[in-house]
């Protein structure tokens, strides 16, 4: 990954990635445990896939599944391990409790099976699994508070003395307000929503559902509008004023101005979420970025960006004063 | 585009809105066919009274500059000479106060600008 100027530098302690890592760890071990002390009561192959309906329909020989089901619960805790967050971490031990017990339960059921197709497995594990996974996430929520909060690396002046700023008077209210719109986005929904429309003339209706989960969005975010003022930044969509994206303009420490690669820092257009940074993407290019409280960056593609950095960094240090 | 009032001017606040509008569109900074924000948005932004917008907003209508249209709000008026005629309404302002400075009566002012014209 390239490091971008003026990318977050966040400290995580180390608390906080043991704690992140212990889920999965309990999770693997209960899981490796499990499998071992019921080993002759379990058949080999398992029956591991199940239909609707409960009967099984895809099996699995019982040292791979062991395997599988270890690599996956150690795959997502490095990960969790890696990009965790202080305030994310509950989402760990949800991750933790809904992966482990499904895969416990998916071990029980075959406990005693002479024949691993007679297994069944009912969909109402995953209403277990679901209330497991609640019920660590609250625990994880809880142990969140053994970690001091995350602090910003250096707490030097906080707007850069070159940040582009807004030769405002002491007693002038202002307001930069701003619509942006991107045409792939666009075309991506009214696609969606063509398609969607031959869907239920031709095909099986839920597809319209589909059709609609890709359209609704894409086209409420094809049309942006981005505001900076005395409240802070806000990016909604022009068709509704909510949802929307706001950063208080107490949270924000510093605004700049700076050309993001949408696929490259975001991972893709729309409104993306990344582990130091979110923001919305319509385009790659000139992009207002703020900094905030905790460290991590908002970003937003829009035109005449420097103006809003300008206006940001001017109501941040007026607030200083006051 | 940036909006900008200061509430100390004796200038009234609804104007300095209409003004900043003429300036970014004279600037490029706001292009024609561009949506300005809605009313009560740019009140709650700036801290003012929505009907003080409103008063912008439908002085820049009576200068050609704005469509303003119920429930869809206020759009820049679209085509190419939307920036020049804005610079041409800024000028016709600086005019007409230099008039009032010299303590032309507004009869004997619009009979300069007819002069002007022929």
């Amino acid at each position: 990954m390239t490091t971008a100027p003026h990318t977050a530098a966040l400290r995580v302690p180390f608390r906080l990635r043991a704690l992140a890592a212990l889920p999965f760890a309990l999770a693997a071990v209960t899981y490796v445990a499990l499998l071992a002390v019921w080993s002759d009561r379990l058949p080999d192959p398992l029956a591991t896939h199940f239909s609707y309906g409960g009967e099984a329909d895809g099996f699995t020989g019982r040292a791979a599944f062991t395997a599988v089901g270890a690599a996956l619960l150690l795959t997502l805790g490095a990960g969790w391990t890696v990009l965790v967050r202080r305030g994310a971490l509950w989402g760990a031990w949800l991750t933790a409790g809904l992966t482990g017990t499904l895969l416990v339960l998916v071990v029980h059921d075959n406990l005693d099976a002479a024949d691993p197709a007679d297994v069944v497995s009912p969909l109402s594990h995953l209403a277990v699994a679901a209330a497991a996974g609640a019920a660590l996430a609250l625990a994880g929520h809880a142990l969140s508070r053994l970690v001091p909060p995350e602090e910003h690396e250096g707490a030097g002046p906080a707007v850069h003395p070159d940040a582009p700023r807004l030769d405002l008077g002491a007693g002038e209210l202002a307001g930069w307000s701003r619509a942006t719109a991107s045409a792939p986005l666009t075309a991506l929904g009214l696609l969606f929503l063509a398609g969607g429309a031959v869907a239920v003339l031709l095909g099986p209706w839920p597809l319209l559902l589909i059709a609609l989960a890709v359209a609704v969005p894409g086209l409420a975010l094809a049309r942006i509008r981005v505001s900076v003022d005395r409240h802070g930044l806000t990016v909604r969509s022009t068709l509704t004023p909510r949802p929307r994206v706001h950063v208080p303009l107490d949270d924000i420490t510093a605004a700049d101005v700076r050309p993001v690669d949408a696929l490259r820092e975001f991972g893709g257009w729309g409104y993306r979420v990344r582990a130091h940074r979110s923001g919305v993407v319509l385009r790659s290019g000139e992009a207002l970025v703020v900094r905030r409280g905790n460290g991590r960056e908002f970003a937003v593609t829009v035109p005449d960006a420097r103006t809003a950095a300008a206006l940001l960094n001017t109501l941040v240090e007026r607030r200083g004063r006051l | 585009m940036l909006f900008r009032v200061d509430p100390a001017s004796s200038v009234p606040l609804g104007d300095q809105i209409a003004g900043c509008v003429r300036g970014a569109l004279a600037d490029g900074t706001a292009a024609p066919g561009e949506r300005l924000p809605a009313a009560r948005e740019l009140a709650d932004s700036l801290g003012v009274n929505v009907h003080t917008v409103l008063r912008g907003y439908q002085r820049l209508r009576e200068e050609g500059l704005i469509e303003l249209r119920r429930g869809r709000g206020a759009l820049i008026v679209p085509g190419a000479t939307a920036p020049d005629r804005a610079r041409l309404v800024t000028r016709l302002r600086e005019a007409a106060g230099e008039a009032r400075e010299l303590g032309l009566t507004e009869a004997e002012f619009l009979d300069l600008a007819r002069t002007a014209l022929d």
